[in-house]
């Protein structure tokens, strides 16, 4: 409970701030949303590529970072903690630039620390702008309070000084940065989605994760029949971890551009053959859930889970941390790709949904912008992901960062289902932050599909009638993506 | 003069703080509902009435209007037919005692027992029934029907169910007051009236239905103005309570519910401030009309 | 106090001086009508028992199929979380901080104003009567939004003392309302005495008509400290997510409800709730009978 760890900032951090607004049942959505209206008015001169602290620059120090200019870092001590920057980065940066002194601050209000900080620009060098109360970056970065990221991303790999940083990352990391066209964020931790469920229990009946719906369907009766519900989603507060699934198997029927079609608000897009089929499909696994799931919170579903009375459960890689205190000895974490749907389906079955997330930012005023850039620089070697992955749980962008690390098995099976994924990515859908309207509804229309109100006919129908109604409203800005 | 500087000192500081306060941002609002304001831009556009032409061919929107009926009309009715069923038991029930009539025993417990609700705050209430409402065996009323063998009820997820489930709570909360009141209002009918119709042979019921009934039918009606005002809240019941905030299906939605989400979530002030409009010319048409029923009767006695 | 008189002279003409004890006649009526009473007051102490042997309980004992069963032992250990943890008792301090000051100076603010209109004539009393009256009528949620950028732009947003404006000027509608009815019923002749003695109106005001207004004043000023104390929708636009040392307790609570669900620690948000409930049980016993009148005050005219 409280402001600390677990709490609504938490989820929102987690979940890459999708559900800003949503979850927290107060404050939260009041004060996020409030906070950005008070950024908005005020308007500020934009001056995005100040680099004020120049030294020379060479393949080790390609920013030309002042070995002696004192670097600040703003950390968010969520969930995540923040002991992967005190007793990681920040050690690894003194290591290279001794002389340099570190201003380390950790807080859970970025927002309240730090607007005032951003009004009088008097700004620090390097934030991990999450939680709740985070800063709205569409925001910071219109008021040109954003340094571009480019560099970054084009330097040199501290591992491999022959390949950009950019190739050492995973694909669709430096996209889910962009705004407006150019990368102003750096998502640095990376979240796995699919069918999770216990494999010592499975181990146990002898059932196995469904490779296809044919399948899904026969190992649910087995399930059934066993006493256990054997899939459900908390309908309460999180139809979305359902609607993932949907969104998930549409785009391995035809690949992503179906969820690009969504995001773009392209006419029929939600009409399309494979979102019926996939909405289709689901409902009739919905008949496996229990009415009562309609009502009630991920967290139950999640303690249900953790009893044995749930088999399957959708949802991403947080979750075995987030269950941590309520997991059994006799249980343990396992992640499966969402099966496939046809023999023609456009993505394999080991296809899988990988997106990065928590926003790291630096901003354009900062004094130091070349250590940030090279403190970011650390972040992204392997040596740095490593040792985040091993103070947070969790995995970062980095490819192959996290080998020879004993994970929790949890994230072990994740990691080895990336592996087996290879570049079979299904991209994250950018419609939830764009148009929280289209994604309200969707969430609606999930539970009533899922739950057996509507066919997967009036599921597409209805969702293509919002679809229509946010792209005709003209107080909603438009936004684009082709990746 | 004396007389208006002090006049001036005892007004001007209330009058300032309301007018600031109160005042100036119900004028804003009716301005912004003409504009399509998403709360960044220094400048809204003003668009004229399209955000009310909207509103008519917004689904949501309806849903609210008509569940403001469902609570305007159900909600009064079935609160203030259990609190007069209970302060008539408490207040006459027990039949007349050395010239005055009583209440049944213990009515002065049942009193502050009943009432009690009423000091507990919404948000406090509203979490407290998520227990009590929760759709399998593990809720305390399902715990309570599967004791008797009834399966589980859902009493948040059966969208014929929701809103009732909600306005449950409302009544729950609200009965006490309304004990309190109507008993106010017995107890100020003299002990005589009910003597008389005593010795001429009325039972329990014609005691209540042509005695009790009309002598305090002006304490029924101000407690049904209170009702209606409190059928077009809901507010933090139904965000609590509801599945994903005024679901399932917009089952349970309601308009501040909704003003709330399109402000807060969708930023879309001005089409908020459009519903608050509608939830004001809503309100006020309920006040003038029940006031002027008021007042006709008053009149015609 | 109009009910009473007029159901007086309604009376039927057959009530006489005839007086005979009536029996007390305890049939099956009787019999079902303390039943009732009875599940009534077990359906509004049920949900708070239940919450408080929840707060002992564990997570598997809450969640488990047995919503009913006694908790397996009673330990406190949730009760320290909901207190270290949860910061329960700043809540709390802060609220009554915040309420404390807001009823004081609405009650000092409310009167002032009300006595001045009811009791002189001057150029615009009817329009600062209206304009005070009118706000009575106005949805909330109308104004949020302006209201929030209102008390920004004073610089007072996420500060005690905006919501403690706020709170003085929404609660102004009612208590001058009230106020200025429970001042004309006033008589004359003491005040008159006085100004005949050469005490100025304010003092006439504040050593003479306040006290004879006292009854009418500690009313209102319940109403108003229940009011502000169980306000949920002012503090979460006023009082963000950033400065949660500031929170007032309902907002406390919601949040706790939130976490509670994220982190699962369902005796804690148990422990909380009853912790939130406790205080305003003890307080409520204590003054339940000023409670009940000061509430039901504003409907009983």
């Amino acid at each position: 409970m409280t402001n600390s760890a677990g709490s609504p900032k938490d989820i929102t951090r987690r979940q890459m701030l999708r559900r800003i607004g949503l979850t927290a049942l107060v404050a939260g959505p009041a004060g996020s949303m409030l906070a950005a209206c008070a950024t908005g008015g005020s308007s500020s001169e934009a001056s995005p590529s100040a680099a004020p602290s120049a030294a020379a620059t060479s393949a080790q120090n390609p920013f030309g970072v002042k070995a002696d200019a004192p670097l600040e870092v703003v950390i968010f001590k969520g969930g995540l903690g923040d002991s992967y920057a005190k007793d990681v980065h920040e050690p690894m940066y003194k290591k290279t630039y001794p002389n340099a002194t570190i201003k380390h601050v950790a807080t859970q209000q970025i927002a309240q620390t730090l607007q005032p900080r951003f009004a009088s620009g008097d700004v620090p060098d390097f934030i991990a702008n999450s939680g709740t109360d985070l800063m709205d970056n569409g925001a910071l970065q219109s008021e040109g309070q954003l340094l571009d990221l480019t560099p970054l991303f084009e330097a040199p790999s501290i591992d491999d000084p022959s390949k950009k940083i950019k190739d050492t990352i995973l694909a669709g990391t430096v996209e889910s940065g962009l705004i407006a066209g150019k990368p102003f964020i750096l998502n640095y931790v990376s979240s796995g989605y699919g069918l999770w469920y216990n494999t010592k229990l499975f181990q146990e009946k002898g059932w196995a994760p469904p490779k296809d719906f044919t399948e899904f369907k026969a190992v649910c009766e087995k399930i059934k029949a066993a006493g256990l519900t054997p899939y459900a989603y908390a309908g309460k507060n999180a139809s979305y971890y359902q609607y993932w699934m949907i969104l998930i198997t549409a785009a391995k029927v035809e690949g992503n551009q179906v969820l690009l079609d969504i995001d773009n608000l392209v006419d029929g897009a939600w009409l399309k053959d494979s979102v019926k089929q996939s909405a289709a499909a689901w409902a009739e696994i919905g008949k496996y859930i229990d009415k009562s799931y309609e009502g009630l919170i991920h967290t139950e579903v999640q303690t249900r889970q953790n009893q044995d009375k749930v088999a399957f459960y959708p949802s991403g890689s947080w979750l075995e941390n987030e269950q941590k205190s309520n997991t059994p000895k006799t249980f343990e974490y396992a992640v499966a790709p969402t099966p496939s749907l046809t023999p023609s389906d456009k993505m394999p079955y080991e296809a899988i949904r990988v997106a990065s997330g928590e926003p790291y930012i630096i901003p354009a005023k900062a004094k130091n912008t070349a250590g940030a850039l090279e403190y970011a620089r650390i972040m992204l070697s392997k040596e740095g992901a490593k040792g985040f992955t091993e103070k947070s749980g969790s995995l970062t962008v980095v490819k192959g960062a996290a080998e020879g690390l004993s994970l929790s098995p949890g994230i072990k099976s994740l990691n080895d289902a990336i592996g087996a994924a290879g570049d079979n990515i299904v991209t994250y859908s950018q419609f939830e932050n764009w148009y929280k309207e289209l994604e309200t509804e969707l969430r609606k229309q999930t539970n009533s599909l899922m739950f057996g109100r509507i066919s997967a006919d009036e599921f597409c129908a209805n969702m293509q009638k919002k679809a229509d109604s946010v792209k005709a409203d003209s107080s909603i800005t438009k936004q684009n993506r082709t990746v | 003069m004396r007389k208006y500087g002090f006049i001036f000192s005892f007004l001007v500081i209330p009058v300032i703080l309301y007018a600031i306060f109160v005042i100036s941002p119900y004028l804003q609002a009716f301005y912004i509902s003409l504009t399509n304001w998403r709360g960044i831009s220094a400048n809204p556009q003003f668009i004229g009435f399209e955000n009310f032409t909207r509103l008519l061919g917004d689904d949501v929107f309806w849903a609210a209007v008509r569940h403001h009926a469902v609570l305007l009309v159900a909600m009064p009715l079935i609160t203030i037919a259990i609190a007069l069923f209970f302060s008539f038991l408490l207040n006459v029930g027990g039949g007349s005692k050395s010239g005055k009539m009583a209440g049944v025993r213990g009515s002065k417990f049942y009193r502050v027992v009943y009432f009690f609700p009423q000091v507990l705050a919404v948000a406090v209430v509203g979490v407290l029934f998520q227990a009590i409402y929760r759709p399998d065996n593990t809720g305390v009323l399902n715990g309570l029907l599967d004791l008797v063998g009834l399966g589980p009820v859902g009493w948040l997820i059966d969208t014929n169910l929701a809103l009732w489930s909600i306005m449950g709570v409302i009544i729950w909360q609200g009965v006490g007051f309304y004990v309190v009141l109507f008993s106010a209002g017995m107890a100020a009918i003299p002990s005589e009236v009910f003597e008389a119709a005593a010795l001429d042979g009325a039972g329990r019921f014609r005691l209540f239905f042509s005695i009790t009934l009309p002598l305090i039918w002006d304490t029924i009606q101000v407690g049904w103005v209170y009702l209606g005002i409190a059928a077009f809240d809901a507010f933090a019941l139904v965000q609590v309570l509801s599945v994903d905030r005024g679901g399932p299906d917009n089952a349970t939605t309601v308009l501040p519910l909704e003003i709330w989400r399109t402000a807060f979530t969708f930023s879309k002030f001005g089409y908020a401030s459009a519903m608050g409009v509608a939830l004001f010319f809503l309100t006020i048409t309920f006040a003038a009309l029940s006031l002027r029923v008021t007042r006709r009767e008053r009149i015609e006695v | 106090m109009a009910t009473q008189t007029d159901a007086y002279r309604a009376a039927p003409a057959r009530a006489t001086s005839r007086r005979r004890q009536k029996k007390n006649q305890l049939g099956a009526f009787g019999a079902l009508s303390h039943i009732a009473l009875i599940v009534w007051a077990i359906l509004v102490i049920g949900p708070i028992l239940w919450t408080f042997l929840a707060s002992f309980k564990t997570n598997p004992e809450i969640m488990g199929d047995a919503p009913l069963a006694m908790p397996q032992d009673f330990s406190w250990a949730s009760w320290g979380r909901a207190w270290e943890k949860a910061h329960i008792g700043r809540y709390m301090l802060n609220t009554v901080l915040v309420v404390g000051v807001s009823t004081f100076f609405t009650m000092l603010f409310g009167s002032m104003a009300a006595y001045v209109i009811a009791r002189f004539r001057f150029p615009g009393n009817r329009i600062v009567y209206y304009l005070f009256v009118s706000g009575l009528a106005f949805p909330v949620f109308l104004a949020l939004v302006p209201l929030f950028f209102v008390v920004r732009n004073l610089g007072l947003i996420d500060t005690h003392l905006g919501v403690i404006l706020v709170y003085i000027a929404y609660s102004l509608p009612f208590t001058v309302f009230f106020l200025t009815a429970f001042f004309k019923t006033l008589p004359n002749s003491v005040a008159e005495a006085a100004m005949m003695d050469g005490s100025s109106h304010t003092r006439t005001f504040f050593q003479i008509m306040v006290p004879m207004a006292k009854p009418g004043l500690i009313s209102i000023t319940i109403f108003n400290i229940l009011g502000q104390w169980n306000q949920y929708l002012l503090p979460i636009v006023l009082l963000s997510g950033s400065v949660e040392d500031k929170w007032l307790i309902t907002q406390g609570i919601a949040n706790i409800n939130t976490n509670a669900g994220y982190e699962a620690d369902w005796p804690g948000l148990f422990a909380a709730l009853t912790m939130a409930i406790l205080p305003m049980m003890i307080v409520y016993i204590i003054f339940q009978r000023q409670i009940q009148s000061g509430l039901t005050a504003g409907a009983v005219k």
